[in-house]
């Protein structure tokens, strides 16, 4: 049905899903890409010519916008905008434009609310257990320093490895239900890949005493079972749904279409439709904000180098955020390289995707010359998704941040390593992240400051690493 | 889970004016491999063997004739110079090891008085161990507990579980690790039953850069091949242990050896409040980090102090964290929670408290669950952290003299905590912190309106997710 380069997704089936069911129907309104006509060269094929506007467009970019706004007061901004230059959006069905402003709404009023700001800080205390240290890694800096003559940078883990949880998804978990919560929400449904989201948003739900349903590819719960018994142990139901991510993720917002006055849909990433990306950034910046407090502590200054990897980008932008403006402060996202570029089975979205539409905003995804998805791989299955955040795109567009990508290998050879340097299981996730580092301290100078995320635990990570080594033979 | 010292290094009797000697040579090492009864039958069950030079020492004498400082409150001696809390504790071991013992003790005072040394551990407690645990207050559990009228108990949880590598044993294993490094040990051992502690310790050793050996029963390792692989990765060795049954106290003999062999080089890491002195007192001054940080977040949170403290207690380790702070406050009740396993009458339980006897196990003093001729009886519980038939000299002292109360709770019960808790807060507790947050079913019906309760949240339950799967059937 859909051979257009831009990638209809989840929506198109959703909407048709919801016709069937009897509702009315939208589908002239719906589905896909308003266009702009300076656009239209990005895109090369077939568009319906009779297309709907159905994203919010600005005039300026996000960030500029920001800027100005922070300057002219000091109260937190309204998010209102959509757009991340030209990524973003709302490319959703017309029924679900609603419940997204309203969304926007609620979370704009939070924003604002300091009883509600308050209590999700002592949560995120005494709950999350944040905040997280900044930890210098010694021997992992002299690791690096040996081969230098004793010079090259210090680096530090930002350790989101400590939450309740095991990683940075309890910060966005947390919130969200702490506002599903406040729209008189009873229950909560969401989609998860390997599992981690899925967990930190069961825990956060029992907290609440909301009702959860988390729902997983087939294949993934069979390969994380483990994940799989937690979340029921934290009282949630997980639902199977054949094929991969996305396919939990489109599932996951059928049945929140369909249960709209009760439910609450959490999205665990940066990606989807506006408010999604922000609010998850927003939840998320808190990484940023402590890093900054943490680094004048310690050192008297800023970091000079951010590195962080990127699956869908939330633990990304969520360290990255706080530093946008600060020019003096690099960035890097480390994408998984998977089996290598060459082979085609990897999940560099930035590195190698093209522009498209998926899941409701416009981003960077891997799509083939018909506009379908590209399965993505990686060793790690927080990377394992063929979009990634219409943010990280823009940063990405505008040069403020860089990319790059670590293959799987190098992934595990950075595992081992922090390992046996730190006793810190990274999360394969995270691992992509320390593997750049072999090729970045080189470039960079004695005394200059890394921060890296360390995103998530991985405890989780050890028997694949075991099943690796043991088939490779290396144990 | 403590991890201990053989018990049959324990029946040798030092030849010091402390004891007579047993037919055994302290330097028989073919002993390690067995619990072997000795002298036991007489020596654990009549106080001959404690030679009357304790019971002069002043700080033992029984509580009333305690001195009293100028403010009224009570100076306890815990432990007083030999190493002993009341008749419990002590230094059952060969005489190889009495030198190591003794230096360590010196290093031990030496550094908590050195101010560098506290700052360098108070930062890395910090940046990586992740401190403070938060103290939370448990909004679910508590309306769980309230009664028909609305009244009932607060329940707050001492976050331990939050810490790297998900439980309270980083603690210490960090302070032994810095300890060992100031005094120029290169070397550190640790044996190991189920791998927690075998990990934590290889966790340490990989942050400090220290060798690492661990000790495991063959037996073991096949059914922790994870764990073994955890620790292997941390750059651990990992050796087996094939004598005897291959299990714990095999590990633990294999463990001493090595210790005795290489005592200028090698530092032990033991991982509870059990063993010869000063391990107990050492130990339980690391943890105690646990109850100084709730001190002062009770006080910030509601102006006062707890009124009911409730840790499990396997060795004793977390729960002497916790209680130490407050022993002398006469107004915070301690309770520790042991496992019944079975129940207290199937003899399947590792409820050494209640149905043990005095004896000395692993080179202390203590309570443990030997039969009437003085065979260790081999402990069960659902949970490999409690599953110990010994416990810590302190917590036998602090029963006797009637400071703190133990109960204990099956496995069952361990198991209906494990899923309430998860349920009703989204935290999973470890099965040894299930123990503890059972209790609460039966204390807290008997709590006045608005009592503070805190309990010690000793660790995370991922590890335990595959074994309360089988019997919750989820």
């Amino acid at each position: 049905m859909m051979t257009c380069k831009l990638q209809l997704g989840a929506f198109a089936s959703s909407s048709n899903h919801y016709r069937q069911q009897g509702a009315p129907n939208k589908v002239s309104s719906c589905l896909m890409v308003a266009t702009d006509d300076h656009q239209d060269t990005f895109y090369k094929t077939n568009l319906p010519t009779k297309l709907a506007k159905t994203y919010v467009p600005t005039m300026k970019p996000l960030l500029e916008k920001e800027l100005q706004e922070r300057n002219n007061n000091t109260d937190a901004p309204i998010i209102n905008s959509g757009k991340f230059g030209r990524f973003g959006g709302k490319f959703v069905p017309e029924t679900l434009v609603v419940c997204l402003s309203q969304l926007e709404a609620e979370f704009n009023k939070a924003l604002h609310d300091e009883s509600f700001k308050a209590e999700l800080a002592e949560s995120l205390k005494d709950f999350a257990g944040r905040e997280t240290p900044l930890y210098y890694a010694r021997r992992l800096s002299e690791y690096y320093k040996m081969n230098n003559n004793g010079k090259g940078p210090d680096i530090y883990l930002k350790r989101e490895d400590l939450n309740h949880g095991g990683s940075h998804k309890m910060n966005n978990a947390l919130a969200q239900a702490m506002i599903a919560k406040r729209m008189g929400r009873k229950s909560v449904v969401t989609a998860t890949a390997a599992g981690q989201h899925g967990i930190a948003t069961a825990a956060a739900c029992a907290k609440l005493g909301l009702e959860c349903t988390v729902f997983m590819a087939a294949k993934e719960m069979e390969k994380e079972s483990s994940n799989v018994q937690l979340m029921k142990l934290l009282g949630a139901k997980v639902e199977g749904v054949n094929g991969s991510f996305k396919d939990a993720a489109s599932e996951a917002f059928r049945c929140w279409v369909g249960e709209m006055e009760n439910s609450y849909h959490l999205t665990g990433s940066a990606v989807g439709p506006h408010p999604c990306p922000t609010m998850v950034r927003e939840f998320q910046s808190v990484i940023g904000r402590e890093t900054r407090k943490q680094a004048l502590e310690k050192w008297g200054g800023k970091p000079d180098v951010l590195v962080a990897c990127v699956g869908t980008g939330s633990n990304a932008l969520g360290l990255f955020h706080e530093f946008l403006q600060d020019k003096d402060v690099r960035l890097i996202g480390v994408e998984a390289g998977g089996c290598g570029l060459e082979s085609g089975r990897h999940s560099s979205t930035l590195a190698t995707g093209e522009v498209g539409v998926y899941h409701g905003a416009l981003s960077y995804l891997l799509q083939d010359q018909d506009g379908q998805i590209i399965g993505p791989h990686s060793i790690a299955p927080g990377m394992e998704y063929p979009g990634v955040s219409p943010e990280l795109s823009y940063l990405k567009e505008t040069g403020r941040a860089e990319f790059c990508v670590a293959t799987d290998q190098e992934a595990l050879d950075a595992y081992e390593r922090l390992c046996k340097l730190e006793g810190i299981f990274p999360s394969l996730e995270a691992a992509h992240a320390l593997a750049i580092l072999d090729n970045l301290v080189p470039t960079l100078c004695d005394g200059s400051k890394v921060v890296v995320n360390c995103s998530g635990c991985g405890d989780k990570d050890a028997a694949v690493v075991f099943d690796r080594k043991l088939f490779h033979g290396k144990f | 889970m403590a991890s201990s010292i053989t018990s049959s290094s324990s029946r040798l009797f030092p030849i010091t004016r402390e004891s007579q000697p047993t037919s055994h040579s302290t330097l028989n090492f073919s002993k390690f491999a067995s619990f072997s009864s000795s002298s036991s039958a007489s020596g654990s069950k009549t106080s001959s063997y404690i030679s009357c030079s304790l019971t002069r020492d002043p700080s033992v004498l029984p509580l009333e004739e305690q001195s009293k400082l100028s403010n009224g409150s009570v100076l306890f001696q815990r432990p007083d110079s030999l190493g002993r809390f009341g008749k419990f504790g002590g230094k059952y071991v060969p005489e190889t090891l009495i030198n190591a013992l003794t230096e360590l003790e010196a290093a031990f005072h030496s550094l908590s008085a050195d101010e560098d040394f506290q700052k360098e551990l108070a930062g890395i407690l910090r940046d990586y161990v992740g401190r403070e645990s938060p103290l939370y207050f448990a909004e679910r559990l508590t309306e769980h507990y309230k009664r028909a009228n609305g009244e009932g108990p607060q329940i707050y949880l001492k976050r331990e579980d939050l810490n790297h590598t998900g439980a309270h044993k980083i603690n210490n294993a960090v302070a032994q690790a810095l300890l060992a490094k100031c005094l120029g040990k290169k070397r550190i051992i640790a044996e190991t039953g189920a791998g927690q502690h075998g990990v934590a310790t290889a966790t340490v050793c990989a942050r400090f850069g220290l060798e690492c050996i661990v000790y495991m029963g063959a037996q073991d390792m096949e059914r922790q091949a994870l764990n073994v692989f955890r620790m292997r990765l941390l750059g651990a060795e990992v050796r087996p242990v094939h004598s005897g049954t291959a299990t714990l106290k095999d590990a633990t003999s294999e463990a001493i050896r090595d210790w005795v062999t290489n005592v200028e080089t090698t530092h032990y890491i033991l991982g509870s409040v059990a063993g010869p002195h000063p391990y107990p007192m050492m130990v339980r001054e690391f943890h105690a980090v646990i109850g100084k940080e709730t001190r002062k977040q009770a006080l910030e949170k509601w102006g006062g102090k707890p009124d009911v403290l409730i840790a499990c207690v396997g060795g004793g380790s977390n729960a002497m964290g916790l209680f130490h702070e407050f022993v002398d406050d006469k107004d915070v009740r301690l309770i520790g929670v042991e496992a019944a396993g079975f129940g207290l009458d199937s003899g399947k339980h590792a409820a050494t408290l209640t149905k043990g006897e005095v004896g000395v196990l692993h080179g202390a003093m203590s309570y443990l669950l030997q039969d009437d001729d003085g065979q260790i009886i081999e402990p069960h519980s659902i949970s490999a952290g409690l599953d110990y038939p010994g416990v810590g000299p302190e917590h036998s002292f602090l029963k006797d003299i009637g400071r703190a109360e133990y109960y204990s709770i099956t496995d069952e019960e361990a198991l209906e905590a494990f899923k309430r808790v998860s349920r009703l807060e989204g935290i999973i507790p470890a099965l040894e912190t299930s123990h503890a947050l059972a209790y609460l079913e039966k204390v807290c019906p008997t709590l006045p309106n608005g009592a503070k309760v805190v309990v010690n949240f000793s660790g995370r339950g991922d590890k335990d997710v595959h074994t309360a799967i089988k019997y919750l059937k989820v």
